[in-house]
């Protein structure tokens, strides 16, 4: 559990997906990064019913990460959220009434995990109903609790491997009520995931990228 | 050694010696062969007699003349030196199987490292005699006089003056709190925790500090049975890095008479911390080498390094 920082990488000039994730990899690997298996997050859209009068109905984001496969994170965009464990999908399901699944709506990256030293490195592959929309990159650097402490060296790390794609600092760390320099949770992790899955759903579907 | 063997020989006369031995062999060998080939054809029996018996005399007194050779060239060459370098070990040189027992070569070769060893044993002990490295107060090798006299030791401080000064400390650093358990015996065992970057164990014998341990301040310090884990390294390289440091650290500040001040030094040096990645090494100005922060801190001037920035 340690500070992390997810960004969008965009596709290569005249390349796809699938190219520029190998070529992320492989700078990876030159620097020295040992692959440690695979991981996935995904995010659920449901709609809340039963709301009185006109207002655009609340969506609830339910979401999974492969690096706390117990855990199930529910949460509204800019709101509050929560960590429950795997029953919660269940409790879904009897919500039925309640909460509707938008089925069509399901995002989710996959790809390898890397470890460099203290840090893991996530490079995955944000797909939507089967088709490539766009490269995720999560750093987390987990020898420190603090994003005020360390963000400048995950800067200088991101900054070596990810070139001018560096991202600015997370809105996720900036927006906290306490500030850069309390701890983090999970929770943070999962609305810069659901952050930057939203901007994937607004996106066009690029060219020429189905994944069949 | 050979030098040192035929200091009294003179190796001229020497050869001349061997070819000496080789001639009087050959003659020798002469004189046998004459005698087995015995008389030759001749036509008479005293002819045959006389030519036999010259023959046999020529032979004799080459043989003789050989023999006397030998002997004035060997009073010339001179006896070997008698003192043998390895006494009568020396005496295995002697022995001509050289490659199947190569004993004497491996005997002195032996004794020149032992020799060589010795030297330098006794160099590296002057050198570090020059820095006292002793950590308590006690003296080794009192006299039998002053033995019994009780000597004011600093390693059995009441309890109660440790914790004074720790607590005291403690109180000196706002961001750093220090916890004092006793969990076996009067041996105490501080949990510091500095801000929220790291969390040490410092387990200590009386005031001097034993051995230190450091783990990330999210990092769990506690075993199943509630008591303090001091024995786990922690998860994360950078944090291995830093116990390492303190080890060191912990052998650097040193004061046998005054460990009070010892455990203050240490307490400021490991304070210096707080910033472990917020600071960018002194040296080449970056925050990560080798995926490391720089987590060298100088014991004089708290400046930070990475740990091959070091020197």
């Amino acid at each position: 559990m340690g500070v992390t920082c997810v960004c969008q990488v965009p596709v290569a000039e005249g390349k796809s997906v699938q190219q520029t994730v190998d070529m992320l990899q492989k700078k990876l690997e030159q620097l020295g990064a040992i692959k440690q298996g695979n991981f996935w997050v995904d995010c659920e859209t449901y709609h809340a019913t039963g709301n009185a009068t006109g207002q655009p109905s609340k969506l609830l984001y339910v979401m999974h990460n492969s690096e706390t496969p117990l855990s199930c994170m529910a949460l509204f965009e800019g709101g509050p959220g929560l960590a429950a464990d795997a029953n919660f999908d269940v409790l879904m399901v009897k919500l039925k009434s309640h909460f509707q699944n938008a089925k069509g709506h399901k995002v989710e990256s996959r790809g390898t995990r890397y470890r460099y030293c203290d840090f893991l490195v996530k490079i995955g592959t944000v797909a939507m109903s089967s088709s490539a929309r766009g490269i995720s990159v999560e750093v987390e650097y987990c020898a420190c609790v603090i994003p005020g402490d360390c963000w400048n060296l995950m800067k200088e790390f991101m900054q070596s491997f990810l070139g001018s794609n560096t991202p600015e600092l997370p809105a996720a760390f900036t927006n906290k009520a306490e500030g850069l320099y309390s701890p983090v949770d999970c929770m943070d992790t999962m609305s810069q995931y659901l952050e930057l899955f939203s901007k994937v759903r607004k996106q066009q579907v690029l060219p020429g990228s189905g994944v069949r | 050694m050979a030098d040192v063997m035929n200091v009294g020989v003179n190796l001229e006369a020497f050869s001349q010696a061997i070819n000496a031995i080789q001639a009087l062999r050959s003659s020798v060998t002469r004189v046998f062969d004459s005698l087995k080939d015995g008389m030759k054809n001749k036509e008479t029996l005293e002819g045959r007699e006389k030519v036999f018996i010259t023959e046999f005399q020529d032979n004799l007194q080459s043989v003789n003349r050989d023999l006397n050779e030998l002997e004035r060239l060997s009073t010339l060459v001179g006896r070997p030196s008698e003192s043998h370098p390895l006494h009568n070990s020396g005496l295995l040189s002697l022995d001509p199987v050289q490659d199947k027992t190569p004993l004497y070569s491996q005997l002195l070769q032996a004794y020149k490292w032992s020799n060589k060893l010795q030297y330098h044993a006794g160099l590296a002990s002057s050198l570090l005699n020059q820095q006292s490295l002793k950590r308590s107060a006690n003296q080794m090798g009192t006299s039998a006089k002053r033995r019994p006299k009780v000597q004011p030791s600093t390693l059995a401080l009441p309890t109660q003056y440790v914790d004074d000064v720790i607590s005291r400390i403690g109180r000196m650093f706002p961001d750093m709190s220090i916890e004092l358990f006793r969990p076996n015996g009067t041996s105490a065992v501080l949990l510091v925790t500095l801000g929220k970057v790291l969390k040490a164990i410092v387990v200590m014998r009386s005031l001097f500090i034993d051995r230190t341990i450091v783990r990330g301040y999210h990092e769990n310090v506690y075993l199943e049975d509630k008591k303090l884990d001091i024995w786990s390294k922690s998860n994360y390289q950078a944090f291995q890095k830093v116990t390492d440091h303190a080890t060191t650290a912990l052998l650097h500040y040193q004061l046998p008479q005054m460990p009070d001040v010892v455990v203050r030094s240490f307490m400021t040096w490991l304070r210096s911390y707080i910033k472990l990645f917020q600071t960018p090494c002194q040296r080449c100005g970056k925050y990560l080498q080798e995926g490391l922060p720089p987590t060298w801190r100088d014991f004089r001037t708290l400046e930070a390094f990475h740990d091959t920035c070091r020197q």
